[in-house]
């Protein structure tokens, strides 16, 4: 199963960098988010905000990559033909769809790191992290927690043929519910409680607490758990939405 | 020898849905009711039209589609019920562009697939190599698939669809869009498999192809098995039969229904070629026809006109004819 999930994330990220518009994207997009910290948001006055802005910046941006891409992706399949056979497998549905969503995780997680470096080659921003042992992990249980959210989402992908438009209609709630465009607290209150259970909010504090100071650990824990429930809750929805789509034809757009 | 495949009174309905407000149900019956089965070892045919039922059978048998009603069993298990036992048995190949990472290569390909069968590691090398030669893709494993010929795109499918040595392979009209090198290619292929004693399900309406390959044959149309056995037994039923065929240019209105009318003659197709048309005259009193076919197509300019055995695809049109 292991070995599964590494070749299948190893396989979409390499089939990502054989396209040239996916690539151009990911190298130029880290510059523009590194551009706007430096420029518009005064990070050149003060270094600690070009760290805040790139990474909520990228974990926006990661979650796109997951909702978007990953939607992308499993519309991709269903069009090139081997959505089928990823459910022919006798290899969990949960475990073939995986590497999708992780490996768009792991492209958002280069996103990040990638606007942090062009931040300080371009801008000459130092690259102080508070504590380099916590960021190193938080960067991939952050990207892998983010994967597996978009994972519970597949499920949809799965049994919807327009699935891109879905995983478009994700993107604005999750960034809200999360508090990287608005802060929680301009929000009313019953949007906290849907915060705690979206890997974002988990990740994004263990990057930025990470970096600059505070309690890493813990949110790093929570980013764990999240991963583990989601992949558990992924594998009963898929089964679920599997045994249905078997029901009604959906699995191949003929 | 043990049933690899049993198939009885198999069902499958399709429903589709159109509209918000007015909401409109279409129902369709795939399948309405067929009965087979395939022997251990057999390379076993469906034949039939566009929108037969063949690829509806096989998905139901390779668990990727639901029957509506009746039962289906591989190896002994239930493809709907018992999809994880049905499927690390099984290899299922389709023909077309699709089906493959285009911008990986066939080596990443088939290393994917042979993790998602749980190929051994010890094993996946060596497997993969077998493969490629089998197939004829050997040196060419790291060029990208989207470089690849129809070809070898589905001599790479049937790779892909060995990589674990299934006991069972459905095989979903591989031949399809291939030029004759490529089709004869793949059909070599498949008799390789067969002699290995491989199970195999092969859909198609190539009729040489099945009467070349198959075992058995069962002929489907209209979701409903009309005739099944060996393709000699098949080829008995219009054995009696002599074809006429009439190679006609630009064929009067009427022409064919005034050939149907005449005594002796049992069916009539026509067949659109180049610049002709070809008339497929299926006559019971033998060669003889020919004069009373000739007369009455006297006012039209005619071609080659050539009298023979009847073939598996005479018995196929026979059997698929609108009645």
């Amino acid at each position: 199963m292991i070995r599964a999930l590494v070749t299948g994330t190893r396989l979409y990220i390499l089939q990502f960098t054989q396209n040239a518009f996916d690539l151009s994207g990911v190298v130029l997009w880290p510059i523009l988010y590194s551009s706007i910290a430096y420029y518009l948001l005064g990070a050149k006055n003060d270094p600690h905000l070009l760290f805040s802005a790139a990474i909520g910046a990228a974990v926006i941006a990661m979650w796109s990559l997951v909702a978007i891409g990953s939607s992308g992706a499993l519309e991709n399949q269903r069009w090139q033909g081997t959505l089928e056979l990823l459910v022919a497998a006798p290899m969990p549905l949960a475990v073939s769809l995986a590497p999708i969503t992780i490996a768009n995780g792991v492209v958002g997680a280069y996103s990040l790191v990638a606007t942090l470096t062009w931040g300080t080659l371009l801008f000459g921003v130092p690259l102080s992290i508070h504590s380099p042992f916590a960021f190193a992990i938080a960067i991939p249980i952050c990207a892998f927690a983010i994967g597996m959210f978009g994972l519970v989402m597949a499920g949809t992908f799965v049994l919807y043929r327009a699935a891109t438009h879905l995983g478009v209609a994700t993107q604005y709630p999750v960034w809200i519910a999360t508090g990287l465009l608005v802060p929680l607290s301009l929000l009313p209150g019953w949007v906290r409680p849907i915060s705690w259970v979206l890997a974002p909010t988990w990740g994004f504090r263990a990057i930025r607490d990470a970096s600059l100071g505070g309690h890493p650990w813990a949110d790093i824990g929570v980013c764990a758990i999240l991963s583990i429930s989601y992949f558990v809750l992924a594998m009963v929805f898929l089964q679920t939405f599997e045994y249905v789509a078997r029901s009604r034809a959906t699995l191949r757009l003929t | 020898m043990a049933a690899a495949i049993s198939v009885v009174d198999l069902r499958r309905t399709y429903r589709s849905r159109k509209g918000v407000i007015r909401r409109t149900t279409t129902t369709v019956e795939a399948l309405r009711g067929i009965t087979f089965s395939v022997e251990s070892g057999e390379l076993f045919g469906l034949l039939g039209p566009n929108g037969a039922g063949k690829t509806t059978t096989i998905k139901i048998l390779t668990t990727l589609l639901l029957p509506s009603s009746g039962s289906a069993r591989v190896l002994g298990f239930d493809p709907a019920k018992q999809a994880g036992d049905v499927r690390h048995r099984i290899g299922y190949v389709f023909g077309g562009d699709r089906g493959m990472y285009d911008r990986l290569s066939a080596l990443d390909n088939l290393r994917y697939f042979a993790d998602l069968y749980r190929v051994p590691v010890s094993m996946k090398r060596r497997r993969i190599e077998e493969l490629l030669e089998l197939v004829g893709l050997s040196g060419r494993e790291r060029e990208r698939v989207e470089t690849y010929s129809r070809g070898m795109r589905q001599r790479l499918h049937i790779a892909r669809g060995l990589v674990h040595d299934p006991e069972v392979i459905f095989l979903d009209e591989p031949t399809i869009g291939l030029d004759p090198v490529g089709a004869r290619e793949l059909r070599d292929t498949i008799a390789s498999l067969h002699a290995a004693g491989k199970t195999i399900l092969l859909t198609t309406h190539y009729m040489y192809e099945a009467d070349v390959l198959c075992d058995r044959v069962a002929v489907i149309t209209n979701g409903a098995i009309v005739a099944a056995g060996t393709p000699s037994h098949l080829k008995s039923n219009v054995v009696d039969r002599t074809i006429v065929e009439i190679e006609i240019f630009g064929a009067a209105d009427g022409v064919v229904d005034r050939l149907r009318a005449i005594r002796g003659v049992s069916g009539v197709t026509v067949e659109t070629r180049e610049q002709a048309e070809l008339l497929l005259v299926q006559s019971s009193v033998g060669p003889e026809i020919v004069q009373a076919l000739l007369r009455e197509l006297d006012s039209s300019t005619l071609g080659r006109v050539i009298t023979r055995e009847p073939t598996l695809e005479d018995a196929y049109v026979e059997l698929v004819k609108p009645r």
